[in-house]
């Protein structure tokens, strides 16, 4: 009795009819919605074994492996052999959050000669991997927030960008999320579970004021913290959360807030905002002059002294010095064009070269020695003709030294050098000066020693410049004399 | 009386990749009466196996018919009141033998946990059923494939090579088993080349070789009326020869002589012309052929003419 | 349908005592058990990558239990002439080709759920490392009943029985130590891509009987392996054919038609989500419920062609 394979001829069509279309319009789009690894980039780098099981339903076990590998590199400051690894780990799975995070971060912070320098030609990059991993994770906060903290703490300029990804990162909010999940049929425990982990901590949507505040927008500072306050005072009244955890996070607030609301007083926000026009009475007016000057002399070969002047007492200023090709792409006035669009590259250009470095202001004076000569992967330093710009923005100030001078600058001032176009809107200090890559190397007019290899500021006068170790701070006063002659 | 098997013409062709066909079962007639105990005898590659097989529908026959219990061969329906012990069979060796039973009882249907125990203690397994098979001497594994091949009190019974690989006291007890099936009313189909087991139990055989069905019979007439065997008292073996002729046998035992000799119609003569030499007669027995002689003659004769 | 069964009974009460299976699934067990010593990366990263590895552990083990399982089921009855004195019973092939199916999927099934029980438990202990003591007698405990229970099988009614409360004890087990850990989410996310991988390994098991009915073991292994393999890289490689604009019409539809044909493995390899529990799919559960039905389809076909050919076969 054996089946009729001619009878089951029309069933067997029919299943076979039926799974491809299960397959090809029902499953495959929601699979390369939800599923699908990234596809476009280079997976060369893989071995032949490891693209077959990556492909083959391990790609999170291939992507994990590899994650393995990836931080013993970090561990041995091999970072050259993580960047392919980041990019065939966030291929394998887009949805690793920790590789982007950790994959960014180390991009930006970590491919460096020492502590204050990185090579900021691989920041662009850092930030596409954080707006890639953003635009693939669009459930979780965290990598708006990620890159946003590159823009605001690490290329600390262009606030806006840091304030436009924190608000990102503040919509995922817990109730939010919360709200939707249930909306979408999902029980209380999942839906509570999954709004804890993709929600945005209440403790760090504080960060979004001090962005305000970079930005110049005091006002939403300010107001971010108050709602931030009645918020957490709300958490704490209807036991919502962990207590501990909550009036912590409410009484970091209530600082917060105490401290805006005080420095809005003493800076004469609330007065302006009154409409006030006398401002004498406030230690932020009346201007003063910071008094820069600089000047650079190359000491050795690639090897530069930065010195000059600042005419701010208190401790805490750093003034950004760059140095880069003339012709650098993309350079913009104390800095450059950080975010290059979409695309992951990590191939920087080798004959490029872009310097980024700060100056710290110890006695009203600033003295460094910068060594162009330890990287040479990093400075190529290929190009006749360079520029040094010497930027400082107040909105980067810490509190003690916006207290001289407002939240954006205000009471700040400098005879030669404030720029108000550089950035629009903003005041800061803004010098430029040449160099030659002779001047750079001794080479040239400048081998060994003939000519002095210096260049400065007009207004830079050596006999002012006493230099020192400025290892003795002068501790101000409360009330600061004016800049010392 | 219905025929419990039935053949007619059966023939199965292997090819090779050559193409070469190579009959293993050829023009098979097979007529198995029902209640009898029939023997399926052939050397070992004789094609005793396909032909089981296609009768219990395993294989399908390359031309012919094949017909089981009135049913066309692997009828379902015919399966329920037949069974079929292979040439040492296997069995799932992590079950006890009393699993075994149960198992092969669903394949029935049947859920009766006492028949399933009767049997075994049938075969002289009681003691043993709760064992797992893996602890089973080949005889005992034996005994219980034959106990599964009672579960559905089956009308028609195939064994192949039933007694292959047992000692001697184990032959004797499947022997009896055998002979206990034909006396409640069963047919057997036993296929073996130990042809000493079958002369015992069979009443008829059916001799293959090659695929071929070279004599077919009751074993009565198959093995009686070949010889003769004639003694006599005070022959000399001389004369005893002498009369005989050349084709007989003469051999010498004790004081009698011994003449083997085709039976034929000059028996009488002989007798005569024996006493007349001044022997007596003794005995005159007509002899029955050892199945074995048979059978190697049959093979013999077949492989010979076919050369 | 009691033929069935019992054949695939017989089948499951066979699998689970083959020391070549065993052997895999031991290995397999010593991986999951061994992982957590990765501890070298943050707490999150590393809790990813053990999923990920676990995971993909237990898919390798289950896929080469499946393939292992499955072209030597027919053989072994052959070489062993069991089939034959089932099939001269009032048995169907189909019956029978079905029932050692079923027997292949329920071993697969009990295998991966003892495998991914392994893993929770792992899981937990990781979870809860100041007081291991309760998941680790509860895992004992649970175990023990596991093996009870397979044992018991064999038995008919009072194995039903003890199957039934030890499967009840095992998820209430299982959701205590969820609770007590704080790792129900995860636990259930676990439950989720386990079935999908029972689903694909059951379609795995259908490929593997299919070619078995007409190809040796080591060529089905083989043939069965590489089915697996493309059926699994299928998505990719058709991902990356639809965006190769170079690649001629023909080509696309070559490639298409291919898609259509070759069972899709890839589509059962959810585990991200359990990986990555940020994501939220919307519409998961249907994605699986989907998924299953694409099973069953496959599957359905599969078995249908292999009870034609094997109807026609002379074992």
């Amino acid at each position: 009795m054996k089946v009729n394979a001619a009878k089951m001829l029309p069933l067997l069509i029919l299943l076979f009819v039926g799974q491809a279309w299960m397959q090809r319009s029902v499953i495959y789009p929601f699979w390369g919605k939800h599923y699908a690894p990234r596809t476009d980039s280079d997976l060369s780098s893989l071995s032949p074994d490891q693209m077959l099981f990556a492909l083959a339903g391990f790609r999170e076990m291939i992507a994990g492996l590899l994650w393995v590998r990836a931080d013993a590199y970090f561990d041995e400051g091999n970072y050259d052999a993580i960047l392919p690894m980041v990019r065939i780990v966030t291929m394998l799975d887009p949805k690793q959050l920790d590789v982007y995070a950790t994959g960014m971060w180390h991009i930006a912070y970590n491919f460096t000669d020492e502590s204050q320098r990185s090579d900021r030609r691989y920041i662009s990059p850092a930030l596409a991997l954080g707006k890639e991993g953003a635009r693939l994770n669009g459930y979780t906060y965290e990598l708006w927030f990620e890159t946003g903290w590159i823009w605001y703490h690490k290329i600390d300029d262009n606030y806006g960008e840091a304030v436009y990804y924190f608000e990102k990162a503040n919509e995922y909010d817990y109730d939010t999320i919360f709200a939707d999940l249930k909306a979408a049929g999902l029980n209380d425990a999942e839906a509570d579970w999954r709004a804890q982990i993709n929600g945005i901590p209440e403790a760090r949507k504080n960060l979004l004021a001090p962005a305000y505040l970079r930005n110049g927008d005091v006002i939403a500072a300010r107001d971010l913290y108050w709602s931030l306050l009645q918020r957490a005072e709300e958490k704490i009244k209807t036991r919502q959360g962990d207590l501990y955890v909550g009036s912590n996070n409410r009484d970091t607030i209530e600082g917060n807030f105490d401290n805006i609301l005080v420095r809005m007083a003493q800076r004469g926000e609330f007065a302006r905002l009154r409409g006030e026009t006398d401002m004498t009475g406030y230690d932020v007016y009346p201007p003063f002059d910071v008094g820069f000057s600089v000047s650079v002399s190359v000491i050795d070969y690639k090897v530069l002294l930065v010195e000059g002047t600042w005419g701010v007492l208190p401790v805490g200023t750093r003034i950004r010095f760059i140095l880069r090709d003339a012709d650098y792409q993309g350079a913009v006035p104390g800095g450059m064009v950080w975010d290059k669009g979409d695309e992951v590259s990590f191939t920087v250009n080798p004959n490029e070269t872009f310097l980024q470095d700060q100056l710290f202001v110890r006695n009203q004076r600033f003295s460094r020695r910068v060594d162009l000569s330890r990287d040479v992967t990093m400075y190529p330093l290929t190009k006749q003709d360079y520029v040094m710009e010497f930027y400082y923005n107040p909105r980067s100030a810490p509190a003690h030294i916006q207290d001289k001078f407002g939240f954006n600058g205000e009471g700040m001032t400098d005879s030669n050098f404030l720029n108000s176009d550089i950035r629009e809107g903003q005041r800061v200090v803004f010098a430029q000066l040449k160099i030659t890559k002779d001047m750079i190397l001794r080479t040239g007019d400048y081998r060994k020693g003939r000519k002095q290899a210096i260049v400065a500021t007009q207004n830079y006068d050596p006999s002012k410049y006493t230099g020192g170790s400025g290892e003795v701070i002068q501790v101000p006063g409360l009330r600061s004399d004016p800049p010392s002659p | 009386m219905s025929l419990a098997i039935e053949t007619k013409k059966l023939t199965k062709t292997y090819r090779s990749r050559g193409g070469k066909g190579v009959d293993v079962v050829k023009d098979l007639d097979l007529r198995v009466e029902r209640g009898e105990i029939f023997g399926f005898l052939g050397p070992n590659g004789a094609g005793k196996t396909t032909t089981i097989k296609i009768l219990l529908g395993i294989i399908h026959e390359t031309s012919g018919e094949a017909y089981v219990l009135e049913k066309e061969a692997g009828d379902i329906e015919a399966h329920k009141r037949l069974s079929y012990l292979p040439e040492r069979p296997y069995y799932y060796e992590h079950m006890t033998g009393l699993e075994v039973m149960h198992f092969y009882a669903s394949l029935f249907k049947i859920n009766d946990d006492a028949l399933c125990k009767s049997l075994l203690e049938r075969v002289n397994l009681a003691n043993d059923m709760n064992r797992p098979i893996s602890e089973y001497s080949k005889g005992m594994q034996q005994r219980v494939g034959l106990a599964q091949s009672l579960l559905n009190d089956p009308e028609l019974l195939f064994l192949d090579e039933p007694t292959g690989g047992l000692d001697p006291m184990a032959h004797k007890e499947v022997r009896d088993l055998i002979l206990n099936f034909r006396d409640e009313g069963r047919t057997v189909f036993i296929s073996s080349h130990e042809l000493s087991e079958i002369e015992l139990i069979c009443d008829r055989v059916a001799i293959i070789n090659k695929g071929i069905v070279i004599k077919q019979g009751h074993l009565n007439e198959l093995l009686t009326g070949a010889r003769i065997e004639l003694v006599f008292r005070g022959l000399a073996p001389d004369k005893a020869k002498e009369i005989a002729g050349s084709d007989a046998v003469v051999s010498q035992s004790g004081n009698s002589t011994v003449i083997d000799m085709a039976a034929g119609n000059n028996t009488d003569a002989i007798i005569d012309k024996a006493r007349a030499g001044g022997g007596s007669v003794v005995s005159v027995i007509p002899r029955r052929l050892r199945l074995e002689d048979l059978f190697v003659e049959s093979v013999r004769e077949h492989t010979g003419g076919a050369a | 349908m009691s033929i069935i069964l019992s054949i695939a009974r017989t089948t499951i009460g066979e699998a689970v005592r083959r020391r070549i299976l065993l052997v895999i699934l031991l290995i397999g067990i010593l991986f999951l058990v061994i992982a957590p010593s990765l501890n070298m990366l943050t707490p999150r990263q590393e809790t990813t990558v053990l999923k990920g590895l676990t995971l993909g552990v237990i898919q390798i083990t289950s896929a080469v239990i499946a393939l292992v399982l499955t072209v030597y089921m027919l053989p072994n009855e052959v070489e062993r002439r069991t089939i034959y004195t089932i099939l001269s019973k009032p048995v169907q092939r189909w019956q029978f080709l079905i029932g050692k199916y079923l027997g292949a999927v329920g071993a697969l099934g009990l295998m991966i759920a003892m495998m991914t029980f392994t893993l929770l438990f792992v899981y937990a202990v990781m979870q809860s490392q100041e007081k291991p003591a309760a998941p680790i007698a509860l895992f004992i405990v649970t175990l023990i009943a596991l093996v009870a229970l397979t044992n018991k099988l064999k038995d008919k009614t009072s194995g039903q029985v003890v199957i039934a409360v030890l499967a009840g004890g095992l998820m209430a087990t299982l959701y205590w130590i969820g609770m007590a850990t704080g790792q129900l989410e995860t636990f259930s996310d676990f439950g989720k891509t386990a079935a999908m991988f029972f689903i694909q390994m059951c379609l795995l098991a259908a490929v593997g009987v299919f070619f078995s009915t007409f190809a040796s073991p080591v060529v089905n292994f083989f043939l069965s392996g590489g089915v697996y393999m493309i059926g699994s890289l299928f998505n990719t490689l058709f991902d990356a054919v639809a965006e190769n604009a170079d690649m001629s019409p023909f080509a696309k539809g070559a490639v298409q038609l291919l898609q259509s044909i070759i069972p899709n493995f890839q589509n059962f390899s959810v585990q991200n989500t359990t990986v990555n529990p940020n994501q939220f799919i919307r519409g998961e559960f249907n994605h699986y419920m989907n998924l299953t039905g694409y099973g069953v389809l496959y599957i359905s076909i599969l078995l249908i062609l292999g009870i034609i050919i094997f109807d026609r076969k002379e074992v």
